[in-house]
Parts: structure tokens; sequence; C-alpha cells
């Protein structure tokens, strides 16, 4: 499979292929024992599909600094919000 | 001898500081309600899953990928006008606030099917968080909606900057939401 030049149409495909991801990833029956290693799946994707719209939908690729500012701020709320969903 | 050097570090942000500022912004307050919502799970996790399982994962998995997909016509429309596509980027402008009105009809019914089910937001603490993130988020993409028509209406480029900043920090806040209340269990 090609993959597109534009770089709006990957960062497009990319954001519907980690939604379909973490949909599906919903709708299996998640074993007794793994609930960190969803919770990580589902954060984690979350936080790349903020990255994608960070970066290319709002323009951050073009400022690094704020690019990877941001990145690591989501990158810390997506882990407090782990570690509160693994307390209960 | 001109000074060249009195640049910040803001002159990186693409488009308006204040755009920044209201996207920072809506993302505390949306982060801090997801946060107590996280943090209130921990007093009955098994409430909580049980009261999860009657919303519609695959409807709103779809209603991701209409806003992911709204906001890709919103960049475009960027795009096309500053390429001087008056007529494309005002269809691109368009189609992203139809694909808006599309996401409001899915949670419309999501709210009905609950209503449905004699489910409100007092039924259980997931519910009174559940309409309050959901539906203040709803709230947005009706703002958002009417923005991305009222920039294609009066197209500046940096009008319509501004008002696809807006939409896809609709977009932003909605990719953060969806795993946490319909996804974690």
């Amino acid at each position: 499979m090609r993959v597109p030049r534009d770089p709006l149409l990957r960062a497009w495909g990319a954001l519907i292929g980690l939604s379909l991801g973490s949909t599906l990833l919903s709708l299996a029956p998640v074993p007794a024992g793994l609930s960190t290693v969803a919770g990580a799946l589902f954060l984690g994707l979350a936080w790349l599909k903020a990255r994608v719209i960070l970066g290319r939908y709002l323009g951050l690729h073009a400022a690094p600094f704020w690019h990877r500012g941001f990145g690591i701020s989501l990158a810390g709320f997506c882990l407090l919000l782990l570690a509160l969903y693994l307390t209960a | 001898m001109s000074d060249t050097s009195d640049t910040s570090v803001f002159d990186e942000l693409p488009g308006d500081l204040m755009i920044w500022v209201l996207i920072v912004s809506e993302l505390l307050v949306f982060g801090a309600g997801l946060a107590a919502f996280l943090a209130v799970r921990i007093t009955d996790p098994g409430g909580f899953a049980v009261a999860q399982d009657a919303l519609y994962r695959s409807g709103a998995g779809l209603n991701t990928v209409v806003l992911v997909t709204s906001g890709a016509l919103a960049a475009l429309a960027l795009r096309l006008r500053e390429g001087a596509r008056r007529g494309a980027a005002r269809v691109a402008l368009i189609g992203a606030a139809a694909l808006g009105v599309v996401f409001l009809v899915i949670k419309g019914a999501e709210y009905a099917g609950k209503a449905t089910e004699g489910i409100g937001w007092d039924t259980h603490p997931f519910f009174t968080f559940y309409y309050l993130l959901t539906g203040f988020h709803a709230a947005h993409v009706v703002a958002g909606v009417i923005v991305l028509l009222l920039v294609a209406w009066r197209d500046a480029p940096r009008n319509i900057e501004a008002g696809a900043a807006f939409w896809h920090m609709v977009d932003l806040v909605w990719v953060l939401l969806f795993p946490v209340i319909y996804l974690l269990r």
C-alpha cells in the first residue's frame, strides 16, 4: 500500500487508524491482570492522536519547541490519568 | 543599526497567540474534569464499569472518525485559502461544519438512547461526569460549527486560521475524552 505524500493526508490516515485501533481494542475482552496494559494502550493511542493533531492540524510541526513542550505536558497528563486509573 | 534579535519564542507559534491561550485554557478545564472523573472512580470502580457498559463504544469511535475527518477538512481549508482557492476553501469549511453536525446527531442519538433507558445525570456519579464532560464538549462543537460557517463567510486567511484552530482544539479535547469516558474500564 502506498503512503500518501501529502502530510495532511498522512496525518488524517494516521488519526483514522489510531481511532479505529482504540475502538477495536475496546471491543475485545481484556483478561484479568492485563488492565494496566490496556489502560496504557488506550492512553498511549490518545497521546499519539493528540500529537498528530497538534503537529499537523494545528501546525506545531513548524515550531519544534512548542511541539515538544505540548508533547511532554500531554504525556505527563496521560501518566497522571493512568495512575488514577490503576489506583482504583 | 537595526536590532533583529527582538524575537520571542511565542513568535514560533502558528496563528494568533490568544487562540493558543484559549487552547491551553480549554485543555486545563477538560483535563481537570477528566482527572476528577478518574479520581471519583477510585471510590466505586465496579459501579463505574457497569455504568460504562451502557455506553455505545462503537458510536463514540465513529464520532472520533467523524471529528478527525472534519479537522482534516478545516486544515485543508486554510491551505486552500492561502493558495488563493477561495471557493474550494469555503467548500472544505462547510464540509467540516457539516461533519460537526453529524457528530452532534450521533451524540444526540446517544443521549436519546440513554433517556429511553431511564438513565439520567443523577443515575450514578459516572453519568454525572459523562453528561457534564460530553455535554460541555458538545456545546463546544455547536460553537465550532458556527465559527466554521462564520469564517467560511468572512474568509480572510487569518479568520480561517483562528476558526480552524478552535475546531482543532475541539478535536484535541475529544481524543483525550474518548478513551477516559468510553474505553478505560
